[in-house]
């Protein structure tokens, strides 16, 4: 029971490790409500760290049905989003408050 | 932008409206006053402005995810509180007292911390829109019309809950708000693993053929259910296994309306 407690922080230490080398980051931009770049490939079968930089002074909700994923971010801010592991494939995403202009899509291969 | 504002405070009012009106359905059943709504209204909308206008530095907190945080943080609350309220409803209809201000006060903080959750995307895409003089009137238009259809339905859904047969109307309670319960657990599930907190996983299935999550049904369906056309192994796991905690949690409820109904009665209901 004593060395299962004793290995917990290492094994907690490998998981994080794990975590961080798995996740390659990939960088986009909100712009006059358009996403830049609209498209962009990512690995397949593997987690991806997305940072969203929005460069509007108004707010954006980065959206995606295919990808599961919600989330807000104000003028001006940068966001982080855990997407994946994903099949190859497309995957749409939109700026839900500018829907018609802000349209992108992930490519998994 | 018109349409787009309407879509978007649709989608949001309609989840807080569809809980709302299943408690109340619910508290009208158990007779008890349903003033609590006002106070609960209150709260949530002050709520609602209070973390939207702090969203910026709320999303920074850990590492970037702090708004993952938050927002499943509010999910399991509601979650719990369901599941007492579950358990309190359960004592009542076995003819047990169970405290009617403790339910209310369970009551008003689900709906509260509902529309925490629903209403700050609200106020932060008015504070953000309102500000663009052309946009103001399609916004403000927009925002009135969708919160006045997502009000309708969840009047619709409560006259719909109401008008049930007491039997079936206990039924479809009891596994409504199963159901609801779990839609917020599993949801709560789906935030962890955005802000990598949970493991990342494929999608067991998808059932976008069946039920496509941009549908109405889809719409409607997760609004009440947490519904979602590609969940992971992981969601699947806490919406069973969250409906199944709910059971035992009722169960331990009621059991203990039940032991302090047995005692001699000199403090009524605390």
């Amino acid at each position: 029971m004593h060395r299962c407690l004793k290995m917990l922080p290492l094994l907690s230490l490998m998981w994080s490790c794990g975590g961080l080398a798995a996740a390659p980051v990939f960088e986009i931009e909100i712009r006059d409500h358009l996403f830049f770049p609209s498209e962009f490939t990512v690995p397949a079968d593997q987690k991806v760290k997305l940072i969203v930089y929005n460069r509007d002074s108004t707010p954006e909700e980065f959206e995606s049905y295919e990808l599961n994923r919600e989330k807000v971010i104000m003028g001006g801010a940068k966001s982080v989003i855990f997407i994946g592991p994903l099949k190859p494939g497309i995957y749409p995403f939109f700026g839900e408050f500018n829907p018609k202009t802000a349209q992108g899509r992930v490519i998994a291969e | 932008m018109l349409l787009s504002s309407v879509i978007l405070v649709l989608r949001e009012v309609l989840e807080a409206a569809l809980l709302f009106s299943l408690l109340m359905a619910l508290s009208r059943r158990l007779t008890i006053s349903c003033r609590w709504v006002f106070l609960s209204l209150g709260i949530g909308l002050l709520g609602a402005a209070i973390y939207g206008f702090n969203i910026d530095i709320v999303s920074e907190q850990f590492e970037g995810v702090g708004q993952e945080l938050i927002n499943a943080f509010l999910q399991i609350a509601i979650y719990l509180a369901l599941s007492v309220i579950a358990g309190l409803s359960l004592a009542h209809r076995q003819g047990r007292k169970a405290p009617p201000l403790l339910i209310t006060v369970l009551m008003t903080l689900c709906v509260a911390l509902a529309i925490v959750r629903e209403g700050s995307e609200i106020m932060i895409y008015l504070s953000g829109f309102l500000a663009v003089e052309n946009l103001r009137i399609p916004v403000l238009a927009g925002c009135a019309i969708g919160a006045a259809i997502g009000v309708s339905v969840g009047a619709v859904f409560y006259f719909l809950l109401l008008n049930l047969e007491t039997g079936t109307a206990r039924m479809a309670g009891a596994v409504l708000l199963l159901l609801v319960a779990a839609g917020m657990a599993s949801q709560a599930t789906l935030l962890l693993i955005q802000a990598d907190w949970l493991p990342a996983q494929y999608p067991l299935w998808d059932s976008t053929w069946l039920v496509s999550e941009q549908s109405v049904t889809g719409q409607l369906l997760y609004a009440l259910v947490g519904y979602e056309a590609t969940p992971t192994a992981l969601q699947v796991g806490a919406y069973v296994g969250s409906m199944l905690l709910l059971g035992a949690i009722a169960w331990c409820m009621s059991e203990i309306v039940r032991r302090r109904a047995q005692m001699p009665a000199h403090g009524g209901a605390g």
